[in-house]
């Protein structure tokens, strides 16, 4: 058997006082309760929005896409920023189960199901927007390339958001079943804690007949590795490609080799941000706060920090490079996103994703709930200046000043974009209702090694000398 | 814990004979080379002292950014054999002063007909493009970018191996040490922001094409070296153990180093695809003439030697569990690994001084020699001189423990 051990400068990852049995029991409660009036309330809102995007969605492809704001010029303007914006939300899921899993990062368990959930739901809203974009969204199943009876008509596989559907398409599949691979044996411990006949159905349906056995679990282990192996890649992959999108043009702004992996820094930026955002509410009101520790806010904002000044060196590469091209296309259009009349968008971005996160150099505001909770719909405002940026200021001074052209968006627009809160939103609530919303076999994994009360346990460890643990330890192996 | 590495004579020997090498290399190139009245010839004597020295500049600050980085990560893993990194960063001064030196005298001293043939911007002569870049592309703002890089850099490098070795004498259980290390890491990642992950790049290795740019450029760089750098780490932690040193090291870090390698040769070759495939894919000639030279003209050669050694090879080899953890594997990849990218810096280098008169000869195997022997001689010394294994470190009995 391996020690159980890990060093006392760690904080603990699980607070309080807990068994196995007080673990199941903290996670299946929210479950197991009526929900509060505040969920009611927040659930109804959301369906709202949600029926609102409907409506705008539906008029657009009423009318077409003429009830937008894009034009001749900026022919890409709220549909693809908001698409941007969601893959990029959709990144940290994947991140903390897969490449923090590589990185055997303990805290990860507290979070991770609620981050993969909120990765597999803002996928999902990404997915509507180049598909409304499409205007005759009845034929958007022309980007599917098998043979059909349209004769030589086949989607074009030198195109980037050719290459954008493959890349979705297979992230969200391989997300939702590593998501679900990973719920397998909670729902079977909320089947057989069942106390009526339904959920004892519903929960023993979904659980695939799990019955915790040695094979069960070995299978489950295995099962989690390939995953984790075939998801590592995606999480660079998806948000490269979403980079390629403009990359490969040759649109000034657009066209620039950093883009992939500072598209892929950015995005784990700003799902982490959402992550920030949804935990600090899912703590508080379902009283979480010693399973999502403020170590685990600190950790995340230390990300934060880390991924915003990745963004940040970026940023300023590509404005060096611009200058330092020597091409006047290029310069211009630098010129034009940070004097133009856009101006605001080039200036909202930089302070809310470069400026604002620096403030995570100091613990006492790592630390500090509300001020992280503020900090996190910063960084989403401004991950989505940086798309609006990208996509708008690059366009927007064609290279015939004829074309110049300016761009806001009409009501249907910004009734999608709340529509896609909507449909977030109300997954989640349902999500954290009706699952456990942390993993509660992972926690129990931990929580001999990072839980508060067996880390106090290890001190006589810690008094040992270092001699004495190693000849010990070279026995026991 | 004590335990003190001995620099065997063998060890010595090899390290002595290998600089000796260089050293003949180096005299002949002078004569052969420097002193010839053929221009290519000229010019490779510095190309190649270039190359060397900016690579092992590169590979040395590796080592002083995986301490900082595991620092900040409270990483567990490495404490086993930090003192190899330690000793590789504490030996910054002397490659990144090597570095400078070859630099600087490129950048003064070297002329052929009012012109330089490395760094063509020294004497911009109505270019119009290089008259554009002049403002920071000039010898005054490269040497002060360059000395003030390489004075960081050696700073830190001793900075973290004082603030280690002080620990070692701090009272048991003591972790103010431990959490100030953690601040200059998060310091030096600034420090590192600014140089490596940016200017450094640009101004040693983009500005030998001085028309050329690519705003991927510096991370492509870092990803090469970095993957070279936990190489050497690997080498020196598997010749500790076979040495009979580093006894709490055993399978799982090796195994962990091994994981290194992999993931960041599959990250370099994300990179390496990045940048190459949207400038193939956009086709602006401007972009597209970097590639030229090196996939069709006479570098091809070189262009797929650099995929196959440094992606093809490591991924079949290296990702199979079992040759992660088999020692002889690693090593022979970790050696694969660092000639590989040795070549990488070789392919950005060349062609824009050599053009088609580009040589892997007596003097760049030569001088590639001398180097890994100063490489070895300053890493032992520094090894020899202090315990091989750190105490009171907080993280010492998760590592004894570790898993990979």
């Amino acid at each position: 058997m391996h020690l159980k051990y890990e060093s006392s400068t760690r904080e603990p990852l699980v607070e309080g006082n807990k068994t196995y049995h007080q673990v199941t029991e903290d996670i299946c409660k929210p479950i197991e309760q009526k929900p509060s009036r505040l969920w009611y309330i927040g659930f109804f809102f959301s369906i709202s929005l949600l029926l609102f995007g409907v409506f705008s969605v539906f008029w657009e492809v009423y009318w077409g896409i003429g009830v937008w704001g894009i034009n001749r010029t900026i022919g890409w303007g709220w549909d693809i920023t908001n698409f941007v914006w969601w893959v990029g939300i959709g990144h940290a899921g994947t991140l903390i189960s897969a490449i923090l899993l590589l990185f055997r990062q303990g805290w990860r368990t507290g979070v991770n199901r609620a981050a993969e959930a909120m990765t597999i739901f803002a996928v999902m809203c990404a997915g509507q927007f180049p598909i409304f974009h499409m205007g005759r969204v009845w034929d958007a199943f022309y980007v599917l390339p098998y043979p059909n009876s349209r004769g030589p008509l086949w989607p074009n596989f030198n195109s980037a958001l050719l290459w954008d559907v493959f890349a979705i398409s297979t992230y969200f599949t391989v997300s939702l079943l590593f998501w679900y691979s990973g719920l397998v044996p909670d729902f079977a411990t909320i089947r057989d804690r069942a106390k009526t006949n339904l959920r004892k159905r519903l929960y023993g349906l979904a659980s695939f007949g799990w019955t915790g056995t040695a094979k069960n679990w070995q299978r489950h282990e295995a099962l989690s590795l390939v995953l984790a192996g075939l998801s590592t890649p995606l999480v660079l992959s998806v948000h490269t490609i979403v980079s390629f999108d403009f990359a490969t043009s040759v649109i000034p702004g657009w066209h620039t080799t950093i883009f992939p992996p500072y598209f892929v820094a950015g995005a784990i930026f700003s799902g982490f941000a959402m992550v920030q955002t949804l935990l600090i509410m899912v703590r508080k009101i379902f009283k979480l706060e010693e399973y999502i520790t403020l170590a685990h806010i600190e950790r995340m904002n230390k990300v934060i920090v880390l991924t915003g000044s990745i963004v940040g060196v970026a940023y300023l590469t590509e404005l060096f490079m611009a200058w330092y091209s020597g091409v006047e296309y290029e310069q211009a259009a630098f010129k034009w996103r940070i004097l133009g009349p856009y101006w605001w968008s080039y200036w909202a971005m930089m302070s809310c994703n470069v400026i604002s996160p620096q403030f995570f150099w100091f613990k006492k505001l790592r630390r500090n709930v509300p001020f992280t909770f503020i900090m996190s719909i910063v960084v989403n405002i401004g991950m989505w200046f940086e798309r609006f940026v990208i996509i708008v200021t690059s366009l927007y001074r064609d290279y015939i000043p004829g074309s110049w052209s300016y761009y806001s968006p009409t009501w249907p627009e910004v009734g999608f974009y709340l529509g896609t809160f909507g449909l977030f939103f109300t997954c989640f609530f349902l999500f954290a209702k009706y699952f456990p919303v942390i993993a509660i076999a992972e926690i129990k994994f931990i929580l001999k090694t990072s839980g508060n009360n067996y880390k106090e346990k290890m001190a006589p460890i810690e008094e040992k000398s270092v001699e004495e643990f190693a000849h010990e330890m070279e026995h026991a192996h | 814990m004590n335990e003190r590495f001995e620099i065997s004579p063998r060890l010595r020997n090899t390290s002595l004979a290998l600089i000796a090498v260089g050293i003949i290399a180096l005299v002949a190139g002078l004569f052969n080379l420097k002193l010839s009245h053929d221009h290519v010839d000229q010019t490779r004597f510095w190309i190649v002292l270039l190359h060397n020295s900016v690579f092992f500049a590169m590979v040395t600050v590796a080592s002083i950014f995986i301490l900082a980085a595991t620092s900040l990560a409270q990483g567990g893993w490495i404490v086993a054999y930090r003192r190899v990194p330690e000793a590789i960063g504490a030996n910054m001064w002397l490659f990144g002063g090597i570095a400078v030196v070859v630099l600087l005298s490129i950048v003064y001293f070297f002329q052929i007909d009012g012109h330089n043939p490395i760094f063509h911007w020294v004497h911009p002569d109505g270019d119009a493009i290089l008259e554009g870049k002049k403002a920071f592309l000039n010898p005054t703002m490269f040497t002060a970018f360059t000395v003030i890089t390489v004075a960081l850099w050696s700073y830190f490098g001793f900075k973290f191996r004082a603030i280690s070795l002080a620990q070692d004498l701090a009272p048991k259980g003591k972790t103010k040490l431990y959490f100030y290390n953690m601040k200059v890491a998060a310091l030096f990642l600034v420090v590192f922001c600014l140089t490596m992950m940016s200017t450094t790049p640009w101004l040693w290795v983009m500005s030998i094409d001085a028309h050329w740019y690519s705003t991927l450029f510096s991370w492509y760089n870092f990803a090469s070296s970095f993957v070279s750098g936990m190489a050497m780490i690997m080498l020196w932690v598997v010749y500790l153990k076979n040495q009979g040193n580093l006894k709490i090291v055993n399978k799982e870090h090796i195994h962990d180093l091994g994981k290194f390698l992999f993931a960041f040769s599959v990250f370099w070759t994300y990179l390496w695809f990045s940048q190459f495939m949207l400038i193939w894919y956009a086709n602006i000639p401007e972009e597209t003439t970097y590639f030229k030279v090196r996939m069709q003209g006479p570098y091809s050669i070189i262009f797929y030697a650099n995929f196959i050694i440094n992606f093809i090879m490591p991924i079949l080899i290296l990702m199979a569990r079992p040759s992660k953890r088999n020692y002889f594997t690693v090593t022979f990849m970790a050696m694969i690994i660092v000639f590989g990218h040795w070549l990488d810096f070789f392919q950005m280098e060349m062609p824009g001084p050599l053009g088609a008169h580009w040589h892997l000869g007596w003097y760049e195997i030569g001088i590639f020699a001398g180097f890994i022997g100063l490489f070895i001689f300053a890493v032992s010394k520094s090894l020899a001189k202090h315990s091989l294994v750190t105490s009171n470190n907080p993280l010492l009995k998760e590592t004894i423990i570790h898993q990979s």
